[in-house]
């Protein structure tokens, strides 16, 4: 199953997301693309530090800023039936090597790298360690417990 | 590129995930792409310190971007639950400085 | 296919309104959205930088400095926020676990 799959998947769920720089960001989801770039509504922000908060309707991220995403539990059982009625047309595998090597690696070679080049072009930024800020998030659900 | 058949066979199977940041996440890989973003399903993560045992925090479904991974390791579930992870003290682990 | 970025987030909305901008780096603008590009090139008017902490530059304090009109590349820009409807709030989170 393709992570940018099980994203998809997760629209209209909520989710948490943690930022490269620490910040993290609770919302629902309501969309995102290939490069991971989403949008959510109804967030709130959390500091690195898990001591401020920002309430905001919407946002959106810049996919090579995240760290990880956090999804509800059910989203990965939703996925797997989009996935399997796919594999049925298209036997695994089929999808990847395509493209003629032969001749102009131009098709079978470039999209995988534009796609590694887009995502982590200037992703050169420094950022401090966030472990204060896991404390501070705990879980989600928990989140003011490193603050207790 | 490298990445891809290497985690194929990892897949349904428990990893264990050092993420730039200094963090040990343990979950089972769902899936993963080219870029190496991978899902990881009943995770938790194991917090290191040098004063108490190893914490677990649940974390449930994640999805880590790829650019964040450090190292993907094969878990060996057997010796893995053979440990006693509350007498087990080691330093947490400093991020990657880029 | 993965072509051209079918946008994600209808920035058409936010024109002539008020956006927060978090840039790689750590550096956050807010300003009036004039105009902005597939790439997200973003040109904002009346921009106000937030001054960060000298000693944690990811964070900022409540000190602006005006940049007026400015061009936000699209490559650095992080996130971006409307401000209307943006607020400082206590924690949410403690609720449930004072409950």
């Amino acid at each position: 199953m393709l992570p940018l799959s099980l994203l998809k998947t997760a629209q209209g769920h909520p989710m948490l997301v943690e930022l490269k720089n620490g910040e993290t960001y609770n919302g629902h989801l309501v969309n995102c693309d290939t490069w991971m770039n989403i949008h959510l509504r109804e967030v709130i922000c959390t500091s690195k530090d898990g001591d401020r908060f920002w309430r905001m309707p919407e946002c959106y991220i810049r996919g090579n800023t995240i760290k990880y995403l956090r999804v509800p539990d059910e989203v990965i059982d939703k996925v797997q039936e989009e996935t399997k009625s796919r594999t049925d047309c298209k036997p695994p595998g089929v999808g990847r090597g395509r493209g003629r090597g032969g001749r102009e690696d131009g098709p079978g070679g470039r999209p995988a790298k534009g796609i590694g080049r887009g995502i982590d072009e200037g992703g050169a930024r420094g950022q401090g360690g966030s472990r204060g800020g896991r404390g501070g998030l705990g879980g989600n659900r928990g989140v003011g417990r490193g603050r207790g | 590129m490298s990445a891809g058949p290497g985690l194929e066979s990892l897949v349904d199977q428990t990893i264990s995930v050092i993420t730039n940041d200094g963090r040990n996440i343990v979950g089972v890989l769902k899936g993963f792409d080219q870029a190496t973003n991978i899902i990881l399903d009943e995770s938790h993560e194991r917090v290191y310190s040098t004063k108490e045992g190893v914490q677990q925090l649940v974390l449930g479904l994640y999805i880590i971007r790829g650019d964040n991974i450090s190292v993907v390791g094969e878990l060996d579930e057997e010796l893995d639950s053979s440990l006693d992870l509350s007498k087990l003290r080691a330093h947490p682990l400093k991020p990657v400085i880029h | 296919m993965s072509g051209r970025k079918e946008t994600v987030l209808d920035l058409a909305k936010f024109v002539d309104k008020g956006v927060q901008v978090k840039l790689t780096g750590g550096r956050q603008v807010t300003g009036t959205l004039k105009g902005y590009d597939q790439l997200l090139n973003l040109v904002l008017d009346e921009a106000v930088e937030f001054i960060r902490d000298a000693d944690d530059p990811l964070k900022t304090t409540d000190q602006t400095r005006r940049l007026g009109l400015i061009v936000c590349r699209g490559t650095a820009v992080m996130l971006v926020s409307p401000t209307d409807g943006t607020d400082e709030i206590a924690n949410p989170f403690l609720q449930p676990e004072g409950a």
